[in-house]
C-alpha cells in the first residue's frame, strides 16, 4: 500500500490536538456542569443571572474556548469515527468539508450567542 | 474488504457477547461521544433565545424546559453520558501515555462504577422541584 | 476376544512349523503369509475401533461444530456447520480434533495446519468466537461442550477455514519489514546490539504473522487502509532496533504516521488479547504514536 504514503496525509496533528483540547474540556466540562447543576440550579436560570456571569472577562473567555475546543473535539470525533468506518475517497471529502462547514458556523452562532448573553451589546 | 459471501452476524456487532472490556470502553465511549456532539448543537440552538429582543423569551423558555420531569430526567441522563465520556477519556489519556496499559480493564469497570455512582448520587439534585 | 484368537495362534504356529519343514512348493509362501497375517490384523484392529467408538460415552467424546464453504462445490455453496464428534484425550488440541475430523470422517474438510507447535502461525481460527491458533488451544481449556470452529472474520474465505491472507501479507511487506542499516560495520565486524535494545524488541520479534490480531481488529475490519497490528508493530521491532540508525528510523515513523497508520488504532486492545505470542501490541502502537508526534514536533 506504499502507493498512498505522502507527507500531506499525516494524522498526528489532530491526533495531538485530540489529546489537548481533551484535557482542557476534562476540567471545563466538570466545571460547567457544576456550576449549572449544583451551585446554580438549571431550573432557577434567567437571563439577568446568565448575564452577570458572562459579563466577566475570565468566565466569557472560558465558555467561548470552551465552545471552540468541544466543536473541534466533537466534530474531529465524528471525522475519525467515519474514516474507522472505512469512508474514502470523493465522499471522504465531501463530509469533511461539511463538517468544517458545521463546525464554522456553530461556533459564529454560539460567540453571537455568547456576545448577546453579555451586557456590551 | 469484498466478501465472496455474507457472513453476517459472526463478523458484526452479534459478537457483542464475546466482546471484551477494551472494546465496550471503545464502544460507550464513541456512543456518549455522539450524544455529547449531537447536544452541543442542541444547547447552542435553545440558548440561541438569548439572540432575541426581549430577555423574557430567554429566561421562559429555559425555565419551561425545565418544568418539564422528561427534560430532567433527560439532564440525567446527559450527566451519565458526560461523566462517562469523562472518567473513560482520562483513562485513554493514560492509555497513549503508556502508563497502567496491564490494568486497562479494571480501570473501565471502574470508570462504570464511578459513573453509576456520580449519577445515582446526583439524581435528587436533578430531578428536586419537579416531582416533589 | 481372546477365544476368537487363540485357534488362529494355533494354526499358525502349525503352517509356520510347516512352512518351516517343507521346501518352495509349500501351498503358502512366506510373502503371503505376511500378507494374510497383515490383513488379519487390520481387521481385528478396525474392529476394536470400532467398538471403542461404539463404546465411548459422552465424557469420552467432544463434539466440533466446524464452519464448510466451498464455492467450487455445490452443495457447499451456502455456508453451514458440520457437526463432528471426536474421541477426546488428554490434552488434546482443536487442531487434533480437526485433523482426527479429517481423517476419520470426511477428507474433504480444508484447513491450514503445518508445525503444530505455534510456530509457523498457519492454523489461526475462529475458535468459540476468539482469534486463537489450533495447534495451542487444548479442548480441555475451552471449558464447553461443543466447540465452534470457524475461519478467521474479516478475511475472505477460500474454502472451509481456509481464508485469503493475501491482503495481510501486503500490509506486512508495505513497513518494510527487514533489518535496514544506515551504515554497515566494516569488514568482518559483528554489527552488535545492547542487550538493553535487545530487550526492548524482544516481544516484537516474537510475531509468527498468523494474523490473528488483524483479524480481531475492528478498525481494520472497515478501513482497508489501515495499516494494522502485525504491521505496526514489526515497523516497532525495526524503528526501535538501535542498529539501524536515526535517519532509517525517520524514514520508518514516516511510513506508520500516515493517516492509516497508527492514528487509526482505537485502543480496543482487541489484538493484544488475541496474540498468540503475548506481543504488548497496544503498547507497541501507542509508543509509535508518541514517537511519531515528538518527531513532527521537532521540525516546529
Amino acid at each position: 500500500m506504499a502507493e498512498h504514503y505522502s507527507s500531506f496525509q499525516r494524522g498526528g496533528t489532530r491526533w495531538l490536538l485530540q489529546r489537548v483540547t481533551a484535557v482542557f474540556l476534562i476540567g471545563v466540562l466538570a466545571f460547567h456542569f457544576f456550576l449549572l447543576h449544583f451551585v446554580n440550579h438549571a431550573s432557577e436560570i434567567t437571563f439577568a443571572g446568565t448575564a452577570v456571569r458572562m459579563s466577566q472577562v475570565g468566565y466569557f473567555a472560558t465558555m467561548w474556548l470552551f465552545l471552540v475546543t468541544a466543536t473541534f473535539h466533537g466534530v474531529n470525533g465524528v471525522y475519525n469515527a467515519l474514516i474507522n468506518q472505512g469512508l474514502e475517497g470523493t465522499r471522504k471529502n465531501a463530509v469533511k468539508w461539511l463538517l468544517v462547514l458545521a463546525s464554522l458556523l456553530l461556533v459564529a452562532q454560539g460567540t453571537r450567542v455568547a456576545i448577546a448573553m453579555t451586557n456590551l451589546v | 474488504m469484498s466478501h465472496s459471501y455474507d457472513r453476517g452476524f459472526i463478523e458484526d456487532f452479534g459478537r457483542w457477547r464475546e466482546f471484551s472490556a477494551g472494546m465496550w470502553a471503545w464502544i460507550f465511549h464513541k456512543f456518549t461521544g455522539w450524544v455529547l456532539i449531537g447536544y452541543l448543537f442542541t444547547h447552542i440552538a435553545v440558548l440561541s433565545t438569548a439572540t432575541a429582543s426581549d430577555p423574557a423569551v430567554y429566561t421562559d423558555t429555559l425555565q419551561g424546559l425545565e418544568a418539564l420531569v422528561i427534560v430532567r430526567f433527560l439532564e440525567v441522563g446527559l450527566l451519565a453520558v458526560a461523566v462517562f465520556h469523562i472518567l473513560n477519556g482520562v483513562r485513554l489519556l493514560f492509555v497513549d501515555l503508556g502508563v497502567g496499559l496491564e490494568a486497562q480493564d479494571r480501570s473501565f469497570y471502574a470508570s462504570l462504577v464511578l459513573t453509576g455512582a456520580i449519577t445515582v448520587a446526583s439524581v435528587p439534585t436533578f430531578v428536586g422541584g419537579v416531582l416533589a | 476376544m481372546s477365544t476368537q484368537t487363540e485357534p488362529e495362534s494355533e494354526t499358525e504356529i502349525e503352517e509356520s512349523e510347516a512352512a518351516a519343514t517343507e521346501t518352495e512348493s509349500a501351498v503358502e509362501s512366506p510373502g503371503d503369509r505376511r500378507r494374510r497375517e497383515k490383513g488379519e490384523r487390520a481387521v481385528e484392529e478396525e474392529a476394536k475401533r470400532k467398538e471403542a467408538e461404539e463404546t465411548l460415552d459422552e465424557e469420552d467424546t467432544v463434539q466440533i461444530k466446524v464452519f464448510r464453504y466451498d464455492p467450487e462445490v455445490e452443495g457447499k455453496q451456502e455456508p453451514r456447520f458440520d457437526d463432528f464428534h471426536v474421541p477426546f484425550f488428554k490434552g488434546m488440541t482443536v487442531l487434533d480434533a480437526l485433523i482426527y475430523a479429517r481423517d476419520t470422517y470426511d477428507s474433504s474438510l480444508t484447513f491450514r495446519h503445518s508445525c503444530r507447535q505455534a510456530v509457523c502461525g498457519s492454523d489461526a481460527l475462529f475458535i468459540n468466537g476468539s482469534q486463537r491458533l489450533a495447534c495451542q488451544t487444548q479442548i480441555a481449556d475451552l471449558d464447553s461442550e461443543t466447540v465452534r470452529v470457524e475461519p478467521l472474520p474479516h478475511q475472505d474465505v477460500v474454502k472451509d477455514l481456509v481464508v485469503d491472507m493475501e491482503h495481510f501479507y501486503d500490509q506486512m511487506d508495505s513497513v518494510e519489514p527487514y533489518f535496514d542499516a544506515d551504515e554497515l560495520p566494516d569488514g568482518d565486524e559483528t554489527q552488535r546490539q545492547t542487550p538493553e535494545n535487545r530487550e526492548k524488541v524482544k516481544m516484537s520479534t516474537r510475531c509468527i504473522w498468523c494474523g490473528a490480531c488483524m483479524s480481531s481488529c475492528n478498525i481494520a475490519a472497515d478501513d482497508n487502509q489501515y495499516l494494522g497490528p502485525a504491521a505496526i508493530n514489526m515497523a516497532y521491532r525495526f524503528a526501535m532496533d538501535e542498529r539501524e540508525g536515526e535517519i532509517r528510523k525517520e524514514d520508518r515513523i514516516k511510513i506508520i504516521e500516515q493517516e492509516h497508520g497508527v492514528w487509526r488504532c482505537q485502543t480496543q486492545f482487541s489484538c493484544t488479547e488475541v496474540c498468540p505470542k503475548d506481543i504488548p501490541l497496544t503498547e507497541h502502537i501507542q509508543e509509535l504514536k508518541r514517537e511519531a508526534v515528538k518527531s513532527n514536533l521537532k521540525f516546529w
